[in-house]
């Protein structure tokens, strides 16, 4: 395996992510402004590592979509008395009575390292405004339409539904399985240099690729 | 006191929304579970909000799993102080143990505990100190952790002034400071917000000097401030996006300042951001005028109101987490996903579907029965009927892999400990037990046990009518008589499976002679016979070859090698997966391994469908065979079939009671001593209807 500034077989040390997942970040914060910035959220070391090496995940939370009322979440059936404060004062005439607004949908998205796959994952999951998470049907008409095409004609892009690996809680993935092909595919069509990818642009690259599933776009500039 | 008609109104607060994060839940839960179990005691937990952040959505309250008290089993870092998101705000859990005692709690009384504390933070000064706590705030739930569904109800406590403060302007923080002043305040704003120590205090005062420089300052320097500035205003984060009025928080700060400050004008900050800066358009600026009334003590507490509406309605809010936390539905899809995978990356024709509904009858619950069932899991396979009449004994748990030495102590009958251990291994199986013997000819029975003998056969024939696939894998030769009559008769499929000491067969029943249709039943019946494979049975007469191998087969043989039931039970599955793959299922062709034009290749995804498969593991060889379906088979040719279902009971029971009869009827005696009559040379006989292809 190659632990040097270059990655030749479409694939990452956990030590490369590290170093992708920061300059990743900085070229998103430079170039990207219209999105917040992505944040590096470290794990607590349970093993002793003879390496001082941080390892962690790269996390982008509150993304928020509007999405039309005709979505609203599925509220139980809540077989109460419509009103359960009979004790309550009259109503208080300094409390704005709201309308309906439109349902906000709120995306978090994790850049994980897969040491089995030995490539960087893509795990994600929304919820409306009150916290209940959004099934894959509703999600999906949150995505931009390109998106949902990419996701059925494509063979490299598969959502499922896993564990995330250190929250352990179900979210949403893109599966990695393809991941080291294309990645191969991508170093050997751009790089001048032979077939290998600078490890400061893996992430880039990958994220090129696998942002658009989720409709998360990144400036042509992050490239370079 | 009268209410002037004009200016200024009333000033009217947009509520405050709560929201809870599937992790507070899952960290709740745990607690639960762990450690708390019916102790109902409340909870203090911890809440968070932050600055309005999106022109278009107020931002919320949020509990997560960092809510509640610290957990040392998280691998993540628990967020610390000082996230700019993250303003942390003291509240308190009631959580009961019971819907019904969620029904009662006394709301009232709650929400006036909780608004007491305000008020008593705000005679104190802690609130001061500590302005945080102007928005504490009260939740009651019921955890069902059965279901995995949460009911649950946030309280604002909110300090009611009487009377209401009104409000004289509201602008945007844009319009009412100057340019100058307005970059000043926003860099100020700014620098408060970047810096840990003040980022998440809530509660703030802005004074702007004469010469348009802003400054934050804390609460408690309040004095301080005095004489000071040429604008001073009570700042603080809201939540609330709309332009024409003030969040929750400013409820209870002023509150606090007609209390310890007594002042009848207040200006106020409504503090809002967009893309994590001081938006000061977003951001508004108001004047509220507050009665002091008279004669009120300090010790008087005032009224509170706070419920937070549920779509408008008084009503608690619910949620169900049931897909992400049960552990059933969790296993479930986990299945579903590698089921899927392997149809993503190896077989993209495969169909699930079919795998998920089809209902597998197995007749007998042994080596080969627990084998089958096993890797019809494997397949995703999620309905299976086990037929077995026997307990489970000392040697099975060994080569019976579903059994444990629990189950022979307890003397269980395998048919039941089968249903129990399927569940075990995957709680979405349904799956049920049948303890029955399966009636065999030959073995004469008593006028008694007629009746009973007649019954099973019943039960049995209505068991095959019911599932769509049977597998065969009893230890005789003629206990699988009747189940193959019955799988020609109702056209099911049929597996069959058997073991010798070191040699199997594993082979798939051709489909039903009634199942041709009625043009095809006018043709010769020598040609139709021939488009059918053979049963078990058939091969008495068409593979005279392979007679000695049929004969180790058809001994009750209770010893054989341990490897060879795993391997037999494992190829029958693949085998019934590979059938119900074809589009012509039952009625799919044979194939030999050798077989090169196409074949089964094309019509299924999983390769060839074989009709027999024989191994030796003394060998460790493996052929496939073809065999076509006999005239005179005493299981399932038409001359039986039809002999069943005209006569029905009064046919079984000759079958049953006189060893010969079935041979007789078949014409299998007669051919028989005809056959005695020659040499024995096959090859020139072409009388013979029963011809068999056989390949090596």
């Amino acid at each position: 395996m190659n632990s040097g500034r270059e990655v030749s077989d479409g694939r990452l040390t956990v030590e490369g992510f590290s170093v992708a997942a920061r300059a990743f970040a900085d070229k998103w914060k430079i170039h990207n402004q219209s999105f917040p910035p992505w944040s590096w959220v470290p794990l607590i070391n349970r093993t002793l590592h003879l390496s001082n090496q941080e390892e962690g995940y790269l996390s982008l939370e509150e993304i928020l979509i509007l999405s039309s009322l005709e979505e609203s979440p599925e509220d139980e059936s809540l077989n109460v008395a419509t009103d359960c404060l009979e004790k309550e004062e009259s109503v208080d005439h300094t409390i704005l009575v709201q309308n309906q607004e439109n349902e906000a949908h709120y995306y978090d998205f994790h850049i994980v390292y897969s040491s089995s796959y030995k490539v960087p994952v893509l795990y994600f999951r929304g919820y409306c405004s009150g916290g209940q998470p959004l099934s894959l049907d509703v999600i999906k008409k949150d995505l931009p339409s390109c998106s949902v095409s990419l996701l059925h004609e494509s063979k490299w892009t598969f959502i499922t539904q896993e564990e995330h690996p250190y929250l352990n809680r179900p979210w949403f993935k893109l599966h990695p399985c393809g991941t080291e092909d294309w990645i191969k595919l991508l170093s050997q069509s751009s790089i001048s240099t032979g077939c290998q990818m600078p490890v400061d642009l893996y992430l880039v690259s990958w994220f090129s690729v696998v942002g658009q599933v989720v409709g998360l776009r990144i400036p042509l500039e992050m490239l370079n | 006191m009268s209410e002037k008609e004009t200016s200024p109104t009333i000033l009217q607060f947009a509520p405050l929304n709560s929201s809870v994060d599937e992790g507070f839940w899952h960290s709740f839960s745990s607690l639960k579970l762990d450690k708390l179990g019916i102790d109902d005691s409340p909870i203090p937990i911890t809440g968070f909000y932050g600055p309005c952040s999106h022109p278009q959505v107020s931002n919320h309250l949020t509990l997560l799993s960092e809510s509640l008290p610290l957990d040392e089993q998280s691998s993540v870092a628990s967020t610390s102080h000082g996230n700019r998101n993250k303003c942390p705000v003291p509240g308190i859990l009631y959580n009961t143990n019971t819907l019904e005692s969620f029904d009662k709690l006394d709301k009232q009384s709650l929400l006036k505990a909780e608004a007491n504390k305000i008020w008593d933070d705000i005679q104190s000064g802690k609130a001061l100190e500590d302005p945080a706590v102007l928005s504490r705030f009260l939740v009651i739930s019921f955890a069902d952790l059965k279901k995995w569904s949460f009911r649950y109800w946030f309280a604002f406590p909110a300090l009611v002034l009487d009377p209401p403060a009104s409000l004289v302007e509201l602008k945007p923080a844009s319009e009412y400071f100057s340019s100058e002043e307005a970059e000043s305040v926003s860099a100020a704003c700014n620098e408060w917000r970047n810096s840990d120590l003040t980022t998440d205090v809530p509660f703030f005062l802005v004074s702007v000097s004469s010469d348009s420089k802003a400054s934050i300052r804390h609460l408690k320097d309040w004095e301080a401030c005095q004489g000071d500035h040429h604008k001073l205003l009570f700042g603080f984060y809201d939540p609330c996006h709309l332009p024409n009025n003030p969040g929750w928080p400013l409820r209870n700060y002023l509150a606090l300042i007609r209390a310890r400050w007594s002042l009848e004008t207040v200006w106020f900050f409504c503090y809002r951001e967009s893309r994590g800066f001081a938006d000061l358009n977003l951001s508004l600026v108001g004047q509220a005028s507050v009665t002091l009334a008279s004669g009120e003590s300090a010790e008087t507490v005032p009224n509170s109101v706070g419920w937070e509406l549920n779509k408008g309605k008084r009503v608690p809010r619910s949620i169900s987490l049931a897909n992400s936390m049960d552990p059933t539905r969790l296993a479930v899809s986990a299945v579903d996903l590698n089921l899927k995978l392997m149809r993503w990356r190896a077989l993209p024709s495969l169909d699930l579907n079919v795998l998920s509904s089809v209902k597998c009858l197995l007749l007998g619950a042994g080596t080969l029965g627990c084998q089958v069932a096993r890797t019809l899991m494997g397949w995703g396979i999620r309905n299976i009927t086990f037929v077995d009449y026997g307990k489970v004994a000392m040697s099975n748990p060994v080569r019976q892999s579903l059994y444990t030495f629990e189950d022979c102590v307890g003397g269980e009958f395998k048919a039941v400990a089968a249903v129990k251990s399927l569940k075990q291994i995957f709680p979405a199986m349904e799956s049920s037990g049948v303890v029955m013997a399966i009636p065999m000819p030959g073995h004469p029975i008593s006028s008694q046990e007629e009746d009973s003998v007649l019954a099973d056969c019943k039960r049995l024939s209505e068991l095959i009518e019911s599932h769509d696939a049977v597998f065969l894998l009893t230890d005789t030769r003629e206990s699988r008589w009747l189940p193959s009559l019955l799988c020609a008769n109702a056209n099911k499929i049929a597996i069959n499976a058997a073991l010798g000491f070191d040699s199997y067969m594993v082979m798939r029943h051709g489909a039903g002679p009634t199942s041709l249709s009625d043009d095809m039943q006018n043709l010769d019946m020598n040609k139709t016979n021939k488009q059918r494979l053979g049963c078990y049975f058939c091969n008495d007469v068409v593979a005279p070859q392979d007679s000695m191998t049929d004969r180790t087969l058809d001994q009750q043989c209770t010893v054989t090698r341990p490897g060879l039931a795993p391997i037999a039970g494992a190829l029958a599955v693949e085998l019934l997966v590979g059938v119900l793959q074809h589009p012509l299922g039952i009625n799919a062709k044979g194939d030999n391994s050798s077989s090169s034009n196409g074949g089964n290749n094309d019509d299924s995804p999983l390769g060839i469908l074989p009709h027999q498969i024989r191994s030796s593991v003394s060998q460790f060889s493996q052929i496939t065979l073809l065999g076509q379906a006999s005239n005179s088979c005493t299981a399932c040719s038409e001359t039986v079939i039809s002999e069943y279902r005209e006569r029905g009971n009064s046919f079984l029971l000759e079958a049953i009671n006189h060893p010969t009869y079935l041979e007789d009827l078949t014409g299998l005696t007669e051919l028989k001593k005809a056959a005695n009559s020659f040499n024995l040379d096959w090859e020139d006989d072409d009388t013979d209807d029963e011809d068999v292809a056989v390949h090596m």
